[in-house]
C-alpha cells in the first residue's frame, strides 16, 4: 500500500474538491450584499436627508462583495478543474475509440444494435431468473407499449437505422414470461424454504416429480437432498443429538432410502454405519458428512443448477457471465482495435477473434480442440479426427499429411492410413 | 499454473474502461451547474452595479426623490434575494452531484480490495455492474419505468443517471410527436457548448419549423415562414448554403416538401438530438451493455456453441457441470454472428476416453455419471449425450495434445 492506487488518488482529489465546496462562501457574500442594501434602505427610509451620503458610501462595499462572490467562484472553478485533471490522469481510457467502430464483430457495425429484440429478450429472461418479477413485468409491458407505438410508421426506436421492420413484434411471444415466471417463482420458493427454513421437503418433492429427467442426466440430486434431510433429522433442530432424533433419522432412512438401495448402497451404508458412532460422531470417519458447514449451500447450488438445466438454461445468468467476461476481455479487445485501426487491416478469419483472451478457468464451458498441426480450432467443417494410435488432429491436417497414403503420426512412430482415422466429438 | 494465476488476477484499472461515463457524467454536470452559477451572478452584477450608480447619481443631482431611490433599492434587494434563492438551489444540486461522484468513486475503489476475479466479492461487484448496465440500456431505449424500478430495487440510484436520460427521452419523444419546442429550449441552455459541436442541431430544428410552416395549408403561414427564414436560417447561409437554398425553393414548389423533406425527418431529428446530447455529455453513443456484451459473447463463444452435433454441455440431457451461457437460450441467437474466441491450447477433461460412437469424455466423470444413472448394469457405461450403453472395456484412451 505504499503508492496509492489511481482510484485512491482520485478519491483524495475529490475529497479536496468537496472540502473546497463546503467552504464556499459565495452565498454568504450574496447575503451580505443584501444586508448592505437593506441597511442602506433602512437608513434612507428613516432619514431621507442621508440619501446622498448613504448611496455614495454603498458603491464600493457592494462592488467588493460582488468581487468576493466571484473570487469564491474562481476558487470553486479551480477545484473542479483540478479534479477533472485527476480524472483525465487516472487511466480513464476514453471510450471515443468505440465511436467509429465499436468492437470486433463480423458485421461492420455494432453487431448488437440491430438485435434489440434479442437483447431485450435476454434482459427479460435475466430479470425473471434473478427473481426480479415486478421489474420484468414492467419491462415487458413497456416493450409492448413501444411495440404498439412502432406499428405507427412515424415512430421508431432511438436509432432509426437500428429498427429492422417487425423486429419488436414478437418479443412477447418469444419470452414465455408467464411460464418462465412460474418456473422461477417455484425455484425461488424452494430455495427460500431450503435456505431460510432448512426445509428440504419442497426440493425433494420437485426432484421426485422430475426423477426421470434428472436420472437421464445422471444427476443424483434426489439422493443428495434426502441424505441432507437424514443428517438434518439426525441433528435435530436444536443440535442436541438426542436418542429420539437418531430414531427419527433411522425411521426416515427405512422409509425413504429403499429406492436408492442398489445404486447408493455404499452411501446409505455410511449413513447408517455412522449411527453406531453416536454420540461421538465428530471423532468418527463420517464426521465430514455430518458436520459439513457448506452442505446447505452446496445443495442449494446443486439444486439451482439442475433446475435451470432442465429448463435448458445455464445455472448462472448468461447475461451476467457474458458481461463479466466482456469486461475482463475489454482491455485486450481495445488494444486489438487500436492495432487494427493503425494497420487498417481486417480480421484474418472473420469467424475467430485474432487474439487469445485469458479468462478465468471457470469461464470455460466447453472442451476445446486445437489441432496440434495446424493450430486451428476444430469446427463442424474441420472436425477432430482420431488416428488408430489415439492421437488426434484436425481433418484438414489429416488430409494434408496423408495425401491419401499411409503416413506417420506427428506424435508417435505409428503409421496409419487417413481412412482409418475416426471423427470424434468433444 | 502461472498462466492460471494471471488469468484470475484482478486489475482494477482495466475495469475503468467501461466506467468512463460513471465519473465523467457527474463531472460534466457539475461543470455545467457551476457555469450556471457564474452566469446568474454575472447577470445580477451587471444589473445591480449600474443601477446602484444611477441611483447614487440621481440622488446627488437631485433628479431622483428619496422615494425613488428607495424603490430602486427595493428592486435591487428583490433581485439579490432572487439570486440567493437560485444559488441555494444550484448549491443543493451541486451537493447532490458531488455526493453521487463520491459514491461512484467508492464503488470503483472497492475493486482495489478484490485481488482475484474468482473472489466472491468480485462476483457481487460485477452483479452491481450488470444492474447498472441494464439500467443504462433501459434508459437509453426509453424504458424509463423499468429502469427506475430496477435502480430502486437494487439500491443503485446514485450509480445510474436516471435524470439525465429521462430528460433526453422527454425531448426525443416531443420531437417524434413533431414538436421542436423542448429541443430548441435545450439548445438555448447549451448554446456555448453547442458552438463546438460539429452537428448543427439548432439549424436543423429551425429548418424543420420552417418546413412545417411552408407545408401548412394556411396561407398566412407562408409570410411567417419567410420571416422565420430571415431570422433563423439566413445566418447559416455560409455553413449550410445548400440546405438554405433548398428550403427557399420550397416557397415556390410547395408540393415538394414531401419529397425534399419527408416526414421521416422527425426521426432523423430525434436521433440527431440524441447524438448531440450524448456527445455534449461525453456519453458513449451505444449502450455500455452492448460494449460489454459483444466482447463477452466472443470471448466465451466456441465453435461448439452453434455446432450441429449437440455438445455434451449444451444438452440438457447431459450432466456436465453447467450449461454454457452462449448455448443457453438467452444468448444463443445473439451470439450466432459473433466471432468465436481464439484458443491456442486444447482443453479437454482429464484422462479423456473415447466411446465407440466417437464421443469423448473424462473417464472418471463418465463412470460417475453411469453409476448415478438408473438402469445401467455393473461394468457398463452410458453416453450421457446419446444414451447409448457400452461396455466399460470399450472405452478407449484418446490423446489430445
Amino acid at each position: 500500500m505504499a503508492t496509492p492506487t489511481p482510484m485512491e488518488a482520485l478519491q483524495k482529489e475529490h475529497e479536496r474538491l468537496l472540502k473546497r465546496l463546503k467552504g464556499a462562501q459565495s452565498l454568504k457574500h450574496v447575503q451580505s450584499t443584501i444586508d448592505l442594501l437593506q441597511s442602506a434602505r433602512d437608513t434612507i427610509a428613516a432619514d431621507p436627508g442621508q440619501t446622498v451620503l448613504t448611496m455614495a458610501k454603498l458603491q464600493n462595499p457592494i462592488k467588493s462583495s460582488f468581487d468576493s462572490v466571484n473570487d469564491n467562484l474562481k476558487e470553486v472553478h479551480s477545484g473542479l478543474n483540478k479534479y477533472t485533471k485527476a480524472l483525465d490522469k487516472s487511466a480513464f481510457c476514453p471510450l471515443q475509440l468505440f465511436k467509429d467502430r465499436p468492437l470486433p464483430s463480423t458485421n461492420d457495425h455494432d453487431a448488437l444494435s440491430e438485435q434489440d429484440t434479442l437483447i431485450n429478450r435476454a434482459i427479460a429472461m435475466h430479470l425473471l431468473r434473478e427473481g426480479q418479477f415486478s421489474v420484468a413485468a414492467s419491462f415487458l409491458s413497456e416493450i409492448s407499449e413501444r411495440k404498439s407505438l412502432q406499428s405507427d410508421p412515424e415512430t421508431s426506436t432511438t436509432d432509426p437505422m437500428a429498427s429492422s421492420p417487425g423486429s419488436a413484434n414478437n418479443i412477447l411471444d418469444e419470452v414465455p414470461s408467464s411460464e418462465i415466471r412460474k418456473e422461477f417463482a417455484s425455484m425461488y420458493y424452494i430455495l427460500h424454504e431450503m435456505k431460510e427454513n432448512n426445509n428440504l421437503l419442497p426440493a425433494i418433492e420437485w426432484s421426485r416429480e422430475n426423477r426421470e429427467a434428472l436420472e437421464a442426466r445422471g444427476s443424483n440430486l434426489e439422493f443428495e437432498l434426502c441424505r441432507l434431510q437424514f443428517v438434518w433429522i439426525f441433528h435435530g433442530k436444536s443440535h442436541d443429538q438426542s436418542i429420539r432424533n437418531r430414531e427419527d433419522a433411522i425411521a426416515y432412512a427405512r422409509r425413504e432410502f429403499q429406492g436408492f438401495m442398489p445404486r447408493y448402497l455404499r452411501e446409505v451404508q455410511q449413513l447408517i454405519g455412522a449411527m453406531a458412532f453416536c454420540p461421538n460422531l465428530r471423532g468418527s470417519p463420517y464426521a465430514s458428512i455430518f458436520n459439513n458447514i457448506s452442505a446447505w449451500d452446496d445443495v442449494a447450488q446443486f439444486f439451482t443448477r439442475e433446475f435451470c438445466s432442465l429448463l435448458g438454461l445455464s445455472a448462472d445468468s448468461p447475461l451476467y457471465v457474458a458481461t463479466t467476461a466482456g469486461a475482463i476481455a475489454l482491455p485486450t479487445l481495445l488494444k486489438l482495435q487500436t492495432i487494427m485501426k493503425a494497420k487498417r487491416t481486417e480480421w484474418t478469419s472473420e469467424n475467430e477473434l485474432p487474439v487469445e483472451i485469458s479468462l478465468p478457468p471457470s469461464y470455460l464451458f466447453h472442451s476445446i480442440f486445437v489441432c496440434p498441426v495446424s493450430k486451428e480450432q476444430a469446427t463442424d467443417e474441420n472436425p477432430p479426427m482420431m488416428m488408430p494410435c489415439g492421437h488426434v488432429i484436425a481433418e484438414e491436417s489429416l488430409r494434408r499429411l496423408g495425401k491419401g497414403n499411409r503416413f506417420k503420426c506427428p506424435y508417435c512412430p505409428s503409421e496409419s492410413h487417413p481412412r482409418d482415422a475416426r471423427k470424434i466429438f468433444l | 499454473m502461472a498462466a492460471e494465476l494471471t488469468s484470475v488476477q484482478l486489475n482494477p484499472e482495466s475495469h475503468y474502461i467501461l466506467e468512463q461515463p460513471l465519473l465523467r457524467l457527474p463531472q460534466e454536470l457539475a461543470r455545467r451547474n457551476f457555469k450556471t452559477v457564474q452566469r446568474v451572478v454575472e447577470r445580477e452584477k451587471e444589473y445591480v452595479i449600474p443601477a446602484l450608480l444611477d441611483a447614487a447619481n440621481g440622488s446627488i443631482t437631485r433628479t431622483q426623490t428619496p422615494d425613488q431611490t428607495l424603490a430602486a433599492l427595493d428592486a435591487m434587494i428583490a433581485r439579490m434575494q432572487g439570486l440567493k434563492r437560485k444559488m441555494e438551489g444550484l448549491q443543493e444540486e451541486e451537493r447532490r452531484i458531488q455526493d453521487q461522484s463520491r459514491k461512484r468513486i467508492q464503488h470503483l475503489q472497492a475493486l482495489d480490495q478484490i485481488p482475484s476475479l474468482a473472489d466472491v466479492k468480485y462476483d457481487q461487484w460485477s452483479r452491481v455492474r450488470l444492474d447498472r448496465l441494464l439500467v443504462d440500456h433501459m434508459l437509453r431505449s426509453g424504458h424509463a419505468e423499468s429502469a427506475k424500478q430496477l435502480a430502486t430495487e437494487r439500491e443503485i440510484e446514485d450509480l445510474v443517471d436516471i435524470g439525465v436520460f429521462t430528460q433526453c427521452q422527454r425531448i426525443v419523444k416531443s420531437l417524434r410527436q413533431g414538436d421542436t419546442k423542448d429541443a430548441l429550449q435545450w439548445c438555448g441552455e447549451n448554446k456555448a457548448a453547442l458552438k463546438k459541436s460539429q452537428h448543427n442541431l439548432e439549424f436543423e430544428l429551425r429548418l424543420q419549423q420552417y418546413i412545417e410552416m411552408v407545408r401548412s395549408p394556411d396561407q398566412s403561414k407562408k409570410l411567417e415562414a419567410i420571416l422565420h427564414a430571415r431570422k433563423y436560417l439566413i445566418p447559416y447561409r455560409d455553413a449550410q448554403g445548400r440546405e438554405v437554398m433548398k428550403a427557399a425553393g420550397l416557397l415556390v414548389y410547395t408540393q415538394r416538401t414531401r419529397t425534399s423533406f419527408p416526414p421521416e425527418r422527425w426521426t432523423y431529428l430525434s436521433s440527431l438530438f440524441v447524438k448531440t446530447h450524448h456527445e455534449l455529455l461525453s456519453l458513449p453513443s451505444q449502450p455500455l451493455l452492448h460494449i460489454a456484451l459483444s466482447g463477452g459473447l466472443s470471448a466465451l463463444k466456441t465453435p461448439l456453441c452453434h455446432s450441429a452435433y449437440s455438445s455434451p454441455s449444451s444438452n440438457s440431457q447431459s450432466t456436465n457441470t453447467s450449461v454454457c451461457p452462449i448455448c443457453s437460450t438467452e444468448l444463443n441467437e445473439l451470439a450466432r454472428k459473433m466471432p468465436y474466441a481464439h484458443h491456442s491450447k486444447s482443453y479437454v477433461e482429464p484422462d479423456a476416453i473415447v466411446l465407440p460412437n466417437g464421443r469423448v469424455y473424462g473417464k472418471a466423470r463418465l463412470l460417475e455419471i453411469s453409476k448415478n444413472l438408473g438402469a445401467v448394469d455393473e461394468g457398463k457405461v452410458k453416453d450421457p449425450t446419446t444414451g447409448q450403453v457400452y461396455d466399460e472395456s470399450e472405452m478407449k484412451k484418446v490423446y489430445i495434445m
